[in-house]
């Protein structure tokens, strides 16, 4: 599927009514503006795929039918925010003439019993959210444009919502003064996992 | 017609070592002569014996071609230099017939401490790849941009070479710290070498096609090596040595992201 195929049908379901419109002109504008620096665009990539990972691991567990009617509708909420933030980060590299990686350019892989139980589908979200988090932290402290800077900060707090969510029904509610960023090669070696 | 040939011949000598490459023998009955980049060198013998086999970088393969070298059939490791040829009348319609990943070797003994691709950036790390005018040359500068690695890890390439089995045995052979090669080469030296990962949101899309050459003589059974290439047979292959299956259209895919499988 194409990123336009990809907007195309997600507007459709009604989730893309819900884009932040000034943020991402604002990603545009700056990407057709000024050339962003490879590091920029490494985390764009980056991102995009930490979402598409998001993306796929909602579906997937909304399929698995383990989730119960409070946790399924979490979970598609989560889903429809990771989508959103799939186009955001893609603006940055469609907006600099370049094509954000689609669901089919990825396989994703997860261990064994993810999708078994309704507690195995909120653990690994928790682990995956936190990674997610963490990327977007990392981002805004390793992308040099500060014009992208406010967007990836925003998206960072959408992810620390799930994590609260998540970690409280998993019992693990702990709130953190400063979550920790994590650095790309932290990221990117997190995603191996996942990644054929 | 003589003029684009000219040009492309010229474009692509500027990139070309010459040397590689070459037929060795001629094919048995039935077969034909296959210019084929260096990493199909174990999977096309297998798939038909009765062919003659020449393997090098898929830019020196595509350059003896356009200058007449005696070629039935060209296996090149991307769509790019097929398509040159075709443009410029020298193969038949290029089809597209696998795909492949990149990766990074390091020697068993791994002396530099290579873990992941960001380790090739730190200071006195040996790190060999092919001519940027090879396709896994091109892939791998396309990776490091990619990955933001670019100015950190080309000051740390020690060596450019013709194709990625140099790449590969050079490695083996302890001579760098690590390589960029093709997935389906680092399985052929299982014991000699270590494979670590690219990162999958940094792979460059590494499709391979090939094309019958216009003025082959032995038309017919090129066309039919081509066809033996894409049949079940062929790709299972093709598989069985580690190159992936063409994309199939991402019903599954889009089912997934629209939570609808």
């Amino acid at each position: 599927m194409t990123r336009a195929q990809l907007l195309s049908r997600t507007a459709r379901g009604g989730a893309a009514a819900l884009v932040a419109g000034s943020a991402l002109g604002q990603f545009v504008g700056t990407a057709a503006a000024d050339p962003l620096p490879d590091g920029d665009l490494a985390y764009a990539r980056l991102l995009v795929a930490t979402e598409l990972l998001g993306a796929d691991f909602y579906a997937r567990a909304l399929a698995s039918g383990k989730a119960g009617p409070r946790l399924a509708k979490r979970l598609r909420l989560a889903r429809a925010n990771e989508l959103e933030h799939y186009q955001s980060v893609g603006q940055i590299l469609s907006g600099a003439g370049l094509v954000p990686a689609a669901p089919e350019d990825i396989d994703f892989g997860y261990p064994r019993g993810t999708f078994a139980s309704e507690g195995s589908l909120a653990g690994f979200a928790l682990e995956l959210e936190t990674i997610m988090l963490g990327a977007y932290l990392g981002a805004v402290e390793g992308i040099q444009t500060n014009a992208l800077k406010p967007v990836v900060a925003r998206i960072g707090a959408s992810e620390a919502q799930h994590v609260a969510y998540l970690a409280t029904i998993r019992g693990l509610a702990s709130f953190q003064a400063f979550p920790n960023p994590m650095t790309i090669q932290q990221v990117s070696n997190a995603l191996d996992a996942y990644t054929a | 017609m003589r003029t684009r040939l000219t040009a492309l011949v010229a474009v692509l000598l500027l990139g070309a070592p010459i040397g590689s490459g070459g037929a060795s023998a001629r094919p048995a009955a039935g077969g034909v002569t296959v210019f084929a980049a260096a990493s199909l060198t174990d999977v096309f013998p297998a798939l038909a014996p009765e062919n003659a086999y020449s393997f090098g970088g898929s830019n020196a393969l595509a350059t003896q071609i356009a200058q007449g070298a005696p070629a039935d059939v060209f296996a090149s490791a991307n769509t790019a230099l097929p398509n040159q040829l075709y443009a410029a009348g020298v193969v038949e319609k290029p089809v597209a017939f696998t795909r492949n990943t990149l990766v990074v070797v390091v020697p068993k003994s791994n002396p530099a401490g290579i873990h992941s691709v960001y380790d090739l950036a730190r200071e006195g790390v040996a790190v060999d790849v092919a001519a940027p005018a090879v396709p896994v040359g091109a892939y791998t500068l396309q990776v490091l941009k990619q990955m933001g690695l670019t100015q950190k890890i080309e000051p740390n390439v020690v060596s450019q070479e013709v194709d990625v089995r140099t790449v590969l045995s050079k490695v083996a052979l302890g001579q760098a710290d690590a390589g960029f090669v093709y997935a389906t080469d680092a399985r052929t030296v299982p014991g000699q070498v270590t494979v670590i990962k690219v990162p999958a949101w940094a792979q460059p899309k590494v499709t391979y096609a090939m094309a019958v050459v216009s003025k082959s003589p032995n038309r017919a059974a090129a066309q039919a090596f081509v066809r033996k290439v894409l049949s079940k047979a062929g790709q299972a292959a093709l598989r069985r040595y580690g190159f992936l299956p063409l994309p199939k259209p991402a019903p599954t895919a889009t089912a997934m992201l629209r939570g609808t499988a």
